[in-house]
Parts: C-alpha cells; sequence; structure tokens
C-alpha cells in the first residue's frame, strides 16, 4: 500500500518539527516548510496527498494558500489547523475546499484519523479521475 | 453500464443534474459512501458538541470563552460539512439549507463578538481623583472608583493620586491587536495542568511587556504624574494598582492583580504595564475561569496613588468575618507598609471592637512581627528586620485603634454594607485609607461560631489558629514547601504552609482545606477561601512543625481547630459544601445566548410538513433533518442501481425478518451471482458481528409465549390506528437494508414497530473507530414507551455507549474503542435490537426497569420472568 505524503504547514518551526517527527514514526512521509508560498512551492515540484495546513500565518495566510493550492491541485486534500477558534475562518476555510478545521492543540491520534480518511478520499477521486480520463481515451 | 443510465435518468426532467455523468459506477458509488460516511460521522460530532453544551448548560462544571469557541467552531464546522455532503450524495437538492446555516452562523458570531466592537477608545486618559466617584465605575474600575468616592463624597482621608481610564487599556490592546494575540496564547490552557496555565500566563504577559503603550497614553500617564508632584511639592512616589471594572465589587478579586509599590517617575510607564499584565497571571487566569469571567475585553483600569509614609499599615473589616453576628468590626495592622498583612507573610497585631457605644476593645492580640516592608530610596520595596522591642509592641495605640474604627464605621455606613479597607498610618499619626471594597463573609452557612472547639473523644485537638472561613472537611496533611510545589498538590488534601497567600487560590478547587502557621483572617487568601467555601484555618503559628505529611485531620474552621483523625462526628455536623454554579456568570450567560442558536430542536417528526429544510431553526434541526435525508438519498442510489453488481441482495439467514444489503466496496466476498447471498458471503466485519448477534439462538424472539393480554392489546390497538406515511417508510417497515462495506455498515430497520439504525465503523485504527445507535420506539403506550427508553439507555450505557434522550428518542455513540470491544458491542447490539420487541409484550407495571437490564445481560431475553440460572455469560458469542 501506498504510503501517504504529507505536506505539513506551519509559520512556528517548533510546531512542524515535533508534529512532523511524530507523524513521520507513525509511518507517513512528511515535508514541513513554514510558509504559504514555501508550500505551494513544494506543491509545484512534488506530488502530496494531503497538506495540513496553518490558518494564522504572517505575510499569505492560511486561507490564501488554500485558494491557491485547490486551484492548482484541485485533488489535493487540504486539513486546516488553527489554534484560533473563528467560526468564520472554519466555515471560510470549508467552502474553499478544505476537508476539516482542526484545533491546535490536537491530538495526534485525531490528526492521524483525519490524515487517513483524506488519503481514502483522495485515492477515490484520483481513480475517478484517471477512469475519467480513460473513458475519453486520453493517457 | 447500467449505473450512467440510472443516473442520466434520475437527471432528466429535474431542474438539478449531476455535476458529472461517470461511467464507472464503483468509483461513483464508493464516492457515495465515503460521502455518507463523511456525513454520519459528522452527525455524531455536532451531537456530541449538542450534548456537552447541555451538560455545560447546567452550570456545574467549569468553562471559560475558548471552551465556548471551540465547541461552536466544532458544530458548525461540522454541521456545514453535513450540508455540503447531503447536497453531493441529493445533486444539490437542499439549496435552502446553506442559507439557513448562515443565518445561524451569523448570529453565532453576532454574540460571541458583542462588545467587541464599540466605538474606539476616544480618553480621557487619565482623571485626577478629585473628579472620580463611584458613578465612573465602569471607566475607571473599582478601586480608582471607590477611593474617589471615600474622598469626595464620604470626605475620609485617601491619598492624592490619579486613576488611568480603561479607555487607555483598551487603546493600548487596539493598537497592538493583543485581542488575538491573548486568544491564541490561552487556547492551550487545560485547567486541570497548572503547568499549562503557568505557560499561558508567561506568553500573554512577555507580549504585554514588549507591546508599546500609545504615546497618547504615555504622554497623559506622565502629565497626570506631574500635576500630583505639584501638588505634593515634590517628585512623587507612587503605588500602581490594578482597577478592574468588577474588581472589588461582588467578586472580589481579592490579591489577584497586580500593585506595585514605590514608583518612581522614570520606572510608572514600565509598572503600568506591568500591572495590565497582572490580568494575566495564572491565578487570575483561574480566578476568571472558576467564576466564568470571559478572559477578552477585560474593562482594567489603574489607579497611581502617592505613596504614604507608613509608619504602620493593615486592613480593617466593618463585619468580623469569622463571627459575622457578634456586632465587632476587626483591625490587623503590622509596622510599615500594607503589604505584610495583606499578602500573610507575617502574624499581625489584632484588635475586634464593639461597634456599638463607646467603641469598647473587646480583645487586643499581638502579633509576631520579625520584619516590616519598607519602600527603598531608588524605587521598589525591600523587607526590613524589625527591632525586636518594637516587633514586640501593638503598632496602634487604643486610642489609634478607635480613631481608625470610626473611619471603617463612616465607609459601612455610606455604602450600606459590610466594608474591608486598607489603612496607612503615615509618620504624623494621620491616617489614610487605601481600598474601600465589600466585604464577603463565608460562602459557607452558619459562619464561624464564638464557641471554643469541644473536647472530641479519641481525637486530639492539634491546633487552633484564626478562623478564615467556615466549614469542616477532613484529609491527609500534604504540606507545601514552596509556592512552585502548587501544581503537584492532589485532590482532597489538607494543605499545611507556612504563609497564606493568595495563589493558593489555584488548589482552591481540589483541596479540603487549608491550614497555615501565619495570615490573617482579613487578608486576600482569606476572602478567596470564604468564596470557594474552602475550610481555613490561619495563625496557627507552628502547624508545619506539627502536622506530618500523610496524618489525616480534621479540620473545623469556624472554630479554628485541627483534630487528629476523621472525627466523623463534626464532619456529619457540618454543612454539606456549598457547589459553585456558574449560572449567572457573564460566560455562562453567553454560553445560554449561543446556545439558543444551536440545541434546541424543533424538526422533531420526520412526517410532519414542517419537515423541511426552510424550517430549520438551529444546528440541531439541520443535523437532524440531514440525518433523515441522507438514509432517503442513500436508498433512491441503490434503488437506481441497475447494474447487477451493485443492486441490492436480499440476505439468506435464520431472521425474523428481510434483510437486504447494498455492498459499496469490500462488504462481500465476491460480486454477488443473484437476488440473494448466503451470511458466510459477507466480508464486512461491523455487518457479521452485528448480525451474529441478531441470529443468536437464545432470541427465538418468533416463537413468543405467555404474553400479558393487556401488553398484545395495547400493541395490537395502536398498529391499528397508527398510519402509514410516505413510501420510504412504508418501504422500511417491510424491510430491513444494509449499506455494507469492508470496515463500515449502516443498518436501518423497523422491527415491530420500532425504527432502528446502527451505524458502525471497525478498523485496528481506533481513533476512527465507532458505533452509532438510533432507536425510536412506536406501538404501546406512553408509561411502556417511558419504561422502554429508560431500559434501552441503562443497557447502552452498562455497554458504555454514550447516551442522548428526547423523548421516545435515543442516540447513543461509542467511539475510539479497539476493534475487538466495537464488534463485540455490535453483537450486543443485534440481540438488542431483536430483544426489544418483546419488551413491548412483556413490559407491564410489573418489574422495575433494573430486572429487565439483569434479564437482559445474563441473556434471558424473551424476559422471561421464570427463566432459571444464566444460559450463558454476557456479552458471550451466540
Amino acid at each position: 500500500m501506498r504510503v501517504v505524503r504529507l505536506l505539513l504547514v506551519d509559520d512556528e518551526k517548533r510546531f512542524t518539527e515535533t508534529l512532523g517527527k511524530r507523524l513521520v514514526a507513525r509511518g507517513l512521509f512528511v515535508e514541513t516548510v513554514n510558509s504559504g508560498p514555501e508550500a505551494l512551492a513544494a506543491l509545484e515540484s512534488r506530488p502530496f496527498d494531503v497538506v495540513l495546513l496553518d490558518v494564522r500565518m504572517p505575510g499569505m495566510d492560511g486561507l490564501e494558500v488554500l485558494r491557491a493550492l485547490k486551484k492548482a491541485h484541485p485533488l489535493v486534500e487540504v486539513i486546516l489547523l488553527s489554534g484560533n477558534a473563528s467560526i468564520h475562518a472554519a466555515i471560510e476555510g470549508m467552502r474553499l475546499g478544505a476537508m476539516d478545521y482542526l484545533l491546535k492543540p490536537a491530538d495526534l491520534e485525531d490528526v492521524l484519523a483525519k490524515v487517513e480518511e483524506a488519503f481514502e478520499k483522495k485515492k477515490v477521486a484520483e481513480e475517478r479521475a484517471k477512469e475519467d480520463r480513460r473513458s475519453r481515451g486520453l493517457p | 453500464m447500467g449505473f450512467s443510465r440510472w443516473w442520466r435518468e434520475w437527471g432528466r426532467g429535474r431542474r438539478w443534474r449531476p455535476v458529472e455523468v461517470h461511467r464507472d459506477s464503483r468509483a461513483a458509488l464508493t464516492l457515495s459512501y465515503l460521502t455518507f460516511k463523511d456525513l454520519i460521522t459528522s452527525n455524531d460530532e455536532v451531537l456530541e458538541a449538542i450534548a456537552d453544551l447541555e451538560q455545560k448548560l447546567q452550570g456545574d462544571t467549569f468553562f471559560g470563552m475558548n471552551y465556548i469557541r471551540f465547541r461552536c467552531v466544532t458544530a458548525a464546522t461540522h454541521t456545514y460539512r453535513m450540508i455540503a455532503n447531503l447536497n453531493k450524495l441529493s445533486g444539490r437538492r437542499y439549496p435552502e439549507l446553506p442559507v439557513v446555516f448562515s443565518q445561524i452562523q451569523r448570529a453565532i458570531e453576532a454574540v460571541l463578538e458583542k462588545g467587541r466592537h464599540r466605538a474606539s477608545p476616544a480618553g480621557p486618559w487619565v482623571l485626577d481623583f478629585a473628579e472620580v466617584d463611584a458613578s465612573l465605575h465602569d471607566r475607571v474600575g473599582g478601586k480608582s472608583a471607590n477611593l474617589g468616592e471615600l474622598r469626595n463624597r464620604v470626605h475620609l482621608p485617601v491619598p492624592e493620586g490619579f486613576a488611568v481610564t480603561t479607555d487607555a487599556y483598551r487603546l493600548f490592546l487596539e493598537r497592538n491587536a493583543l485581542h488575538e494575540e491573548i486568544r491564541a496564547r490561552l487556547i492551550h490552557v487545560d485547567f486541570d495542568d497548572l503547568d499549562s496555565l503557568q505557560e499561558a500566563s508567561d506568553a500573554v504577559r512577555e507580549v504585554f511587556l514588549e507591546a508599546p503603550l500609545p504615546p497618547e497614553v504615555e504622554a497623559a500617564l506622565l502629565e497626570g504624574h506631574r500635576r500630583l508632584s505639584e501638588r505634593l511639592g515634590r517628585s512623587a512616589r507612587v503605588s500602581v494598582r490594578s482597577s478592574a471594572v468588577g474588581e472589588d465589587g461582588e467578586v472580589s478579586f481579592a490579591g489577584q492583580y497586580v500593585s506595585l509599590l514605590n514608583v518612581t517617575r522614570e520606572t510608572l510607564v514600565e509598572a503600568y504595564k506591568k500591572v495590565l499584565a497582572g490580568l494575566y497571571t495564572p491565578r487570575a487566569i483561574f480566578y476568571r475561569h472558576v467564576h466564568g469571567i470571559p478572559d477578552e475585553d477585560i474593562p482594567m483600569g489603574a489607579a497611581v496613588v502617592a505613596m504614604v509614609e507608613a509608619a504602620a499599615s493593615g486592613v480593617a473589616c466593618s463585619v468580623n468575618p469569622a463571627r459575622p453576628e457578634g456586632g465587632t468590626l476587626v483591625i490587623n495592622g503590622a509596622w510599615g507598609l500594607g503589604v505584610g498583612t495583606v499578602g500573610g507573610s507575617v502574624s499581625p497585631d489584632f484588635w475586634e471592637v464593639e461597634k456599638e457605644g463607646e467603641l469598647a476593645l473587646r480583645e487586643a492580640r499581638l502579633g509576631s512581627k520579625e520584619t516590616s516592608v519598607e519602600p527603598l530610596p531608588q524605587g521598589g520595596i525591600t523587607p526590613v528586620a524589625l527591632d525586636p522591642a518594637l516587633g514586640s509592641s501593638f503598632c496602634l495605640t487604643e486610642r489609634q485603634v478607635k480613631e481608625l474604627a470610626l473611619l471603617v464605621l463612616a465607609a459601612e455606613k455610606h455604602y450600606g454594607k459590610p466594608q474591608e479597607l486598607e489603612w496607612a498610618l503615615d509618620t504624623l499619626g494621620r491616617f489614610t485609607l487605601l481600598q474601600c471594597r465589600p466585604l464577603r463573609i463565608s460562602a459557607r452557612q452558619e459562619a464561624g461560631t464564638a464557641e471554643p472547639p469541644p473536647e472530641v473523644a479519641g481525637h486530639p485537638l492539634l491546633l487552633r489558629g484564626a478562623s478564615a472561613s467556615s466549614g469542616t472537611a477532613a484529609g491527609p496533611v500534604h504540606p507545601l514547601k514552596s509556592l512552585e510545589d502548587l501544581p503537584s498538590v492532589p485532590e482532597g488534601v489538607v494543605v499545611v504552609a507556612r504563609h497564606s497567600s493568595p495563589q493558593l487560590v489555584k488548589v482552591m478547587g481540589r483541596v479540603a482545606a487549608i491550614v497555615t502557621d501565619i495570615g490573617a483572617p482579613t487578608g486576600h487568601m482569606a476572602s478567596l477561601a470564604r468564596e470557594f467555601g474552602v475550610p481555613a484555618v490561619l495563625d496557627t503559628r507552628e502547624a508545619t512543625s506539627r502536622l506530618e505529611a500523610g496524618r489525616v485531620v480534621t479540620v473545623d474552621a469556624g472554630r479554628g481547630a485541627v483534630y487528629d483523625g476523621r472525627v466523623e462526628s463534626l464532619l456529619q455536623a457540618a454543612a454539606p459544601p456549598l457547589r459553585r454554579s456558574l449560572k449567572g456568570t457573564p460566560v455562562h450567560r453567553l454560553l445560554e445566548e449561543i446556545a439558543r442558536h444551536i440545541v434546541p430542536l424543533n424538526l422533531t417528526d420526520p412526517r410532519s410538513p414542517d419537515f423541511r429544510q426552510g424550517a430549520c431553526r438551529t444546528f440541531h434541526d439541520i443535523v437532524r433533518f440531514i440525518h433523515e435525508k441522507a438514509f432517503e438519498e442513500m436508498f433512491r442510489l441503490s434503488d437506481r442501481v441497475t447494474d447487477a453488481a451493485y443492486r441490492s441482495v436480499r440476505l439468506r439467514a435464520h431472521l425474523p425478518f428481510e434483510l437486504y444489503l447494498i455492498d459499496i466496496g469490500g462488504g462481500l466476498r465476491r460480486p454477488p451471482e443473484g437476488p440473494e447471498i448466503a451470511p458466510e458471503e459477507l466480508r464486512s466485519e461491523p455487518m457479521k458481528a452485528l448480525l451474529l448477534g441478531m441470529c443468536d439462538p437464545a432470541l427465538r424472539w418468533w416463537e413468543p409465549k405467555g404474553i400479558s393480554l393487556t401488553g398484545f392489546l395495547s400493541v395490537a390497538t395502536e398498529s391499528l390506528f397508527t398510519p402509514v406515511h410516505d413510501a420510504a417508510e412504508r418501504r422500511l417497515g417491510d424491510r430491513s437494508y444494509a449499506i455494507v462495506a469492508e470496515s463500515y455498515c449502516n443498518f436501518s430497520s423497523r422491527i415491530g414497530y420500532h425504527f432502528t439504525a446502527v451505524d458502525a465503523f471497525s478498523s485496528e485504527n481506533l481513533s476512527r473507530n465507532y458505533v452509532s445507535f438510533r432507536f425510536k420506539g412506536g406501538a404501546a403506550d406512553d408509561l411502556r414507551r417511558a419504561r422502554r427508553c429508560e431500559l434501552i439507555g441503562e443497557i447502552l450505557r452498562r455497554l458504555d455507549f454514550q447516551i442522548e434522550r428526547n423523548g421516545d428518542l435515543i442516540n447513543a455513540r461509542l467511539r475510539k474503542f479497539p476493534r475487538e470491544t466495537i464488534e463485540d458491542r455490535l453483537g450486543q447490539l443485534g440481540r438488542l435490537i431483536v430483544a426489544t420487541r418483546q419488551l413491548d409484550m412483556r413490559m407491564g407495571p410489573g418489574a422495575p426497569v433494573a430486572w429487565y437490564v439483569e434479564a437482559f445481560f445474563r441473556g434471558n431475553y424473551l424476559f422471561d420472568p421464570d427463566a432459571g440460572p444464566p444460559a450463558e455469560a454476557p456479552g458471550g458469542a451466540p
């Protein structure tokens, strides 16, 4: 079975490092970046299945990143992470196509369960896209 | 390609159309399955949030603003997800739901943001005490308002000074965008973990100290200081003290905020910021948390007060808190500045004065004053060793005590209720009042009685001290070496400390009692102990040396006594501990306002014409509506599947009803070849577990015997008069359906007159595992229904389910259990579902509900009153 390729985006270095390590220990392929533009650049050059995205970041915030990300990579599943419980941001995030909105500090098991769910979704969506292409005689 | 055909057919003639037409039915069906499962998971999340909100509404557990925000976000996110998923599942047949949702969302946000968007702060930033009285409480905070009131309305001596307004603080917050910063840092706080409280507090205070003061506020502060110095005729040394709105009011906040003494002009700005940051000391955060005061937007002022060259200072209460009925007032005092007495680090002199007549001295007790607190020339304060001769003499003469008593009585008379005052005596022998606030008498009934502690046989009286509060409690002694050890203080102990300290508030929620060597019943800690209803005995002189760790003692705080062992006679005689309630606090009121948009369920009857999307008024309504419709959509979907592999098949099993299955991904061993399959073909683990339970031979439900006639009649009669409504329901009436996948099953059925739904996921990852069970009764009369609900609820509780009951409806959830447990519970649910039909026949007004519960767990699923010993172990496989 394929391993989940996860991109972890948060401006707090300490946070990405700790969470990243714990997720790697649980068998995920994890790459961490600390800003929105870095995240988009990473997605341009390498494939990811799921993005764990912080909402509050200086410069380009999580929702802006989400918007750009979904435009360029509609199949990538995004889970928002936020230390700030704002209904507005949460619903805006869902509207922009995020799969869920988790509040920090999140339980590792909850994060893992969400990532797994997102990965499952992504695989089905990919399969559909493949079938679709095949049926239209595309490679 | 049957699937795409039905899909096209389904879309024909409707306004809406499926977004895409898929040739691959398997992927499409899998997607609907994922969508459906998502929807059910979200349903559970919202119901859990609702159940939790309802529990918090009871007011007996603590929560703060972060809790409310957190729950609102969970409820909103998952409600939104359910709407999106239902629309995905149905091809956007529910366009009104997002509109209704947005309205509710806006209403909730409006409550959460209330008061956040007031007009910008406009000043003035400071007000001289000459311009202040109690009417300005909201603009200058409690301390300044009371000082101004004493000065200008009661004409009592108070120091020169000025108030820094709450507007100044608001401007500081606004300029530095501190609201968000504070909230982000406080969200990490776990109130059971004092270390996390300390961390969050440090982080917030750091933010405060780094943020610059707006220049106009800084200028006003320095200008205020200049005017003050002009009035005094020298560069003023001041104390800067917190003056929060609400502080010194009904909720005392005693000693919870910061006062800085002997501040110079050079350090004034820094001191002011420190006082502001004092809003976020761990004990202040904790204090607000347990009092239900939101952490954001606390209007905070400051009092800048000229230092009094104090020869002596202390605290006075216009009523003796230990004996409120005694008609006396009490005064505490020590040499030097007052921090010693108030903070509890010296044992002060004590006077008790009769309030009537000649103000006769009832008692004068000499304290042990080894140090005094003195100002330093360069600013700041320091403890200084006292000349032993001075230390062992009273800091006030009898005449001075009477003079002070008159001031105390004047303040009490003005406010019309008992007051607590801080006083200072300057080097010229003049009194000044530094603070005045309402006195809180013990939260427990019958505050301290005057009688001496009784002798108790077998329980030596170990110690006597000053009663700081009333109440009696017992527990093992826990010596507190240092305030840093507070986080590790266990529950239910008697804390024994050298000094009393307001910091102890952090453990007041969990300790049995507090005993100290040194400390005054008029100090801050004592008023907190009264407020929290914690028995406290202070000033015992030798508690730390006499009480060793682990010894069980009984603290009779009202009589200031500590006994050896558990003295049951005293404990039983004591009034039960007062339960603190959050009801009526600002945070609780806010929760009530918000819960109105989330919790109530108006859409209770799916058959009613009001069961429609536009009629949803709360998140609960939306969720209930969607849950109902999602099932309809799933069956609509499977009915249309013409591709044999995904059509429903009948299960050939030894069941008292017909069961049709739809496999949406790995639920069967192989694609079905005919219209029927054998149970061995099932691969879905949760479905297998449920089925095994339902097929338990001990159920034999279709062989009823010994039915009570009235029971049978009441079932039969009601069924005759219960009309069958729409087609979907009729169908569910004939058959039971299950949607299965490898790790998932969704079963819904009517057996007899009960609607039952089970939704379960069972895998090796326990975080994703859950069972959700829903039962709606029918038939039978009200009494039977009620008893049946009670019974089912009790059985489910015993099986670790979380229950939510609403009239005839039971929602039960079990989450995050290992696979084995999930499957065991599914088996029990299977038995319960089939057994409940028996129940209606059997459940007369006779045997108590508990009997039926026992019968079920003994395997007596027929509820046969004559059944012998247990046929099998509870939970055993059939």
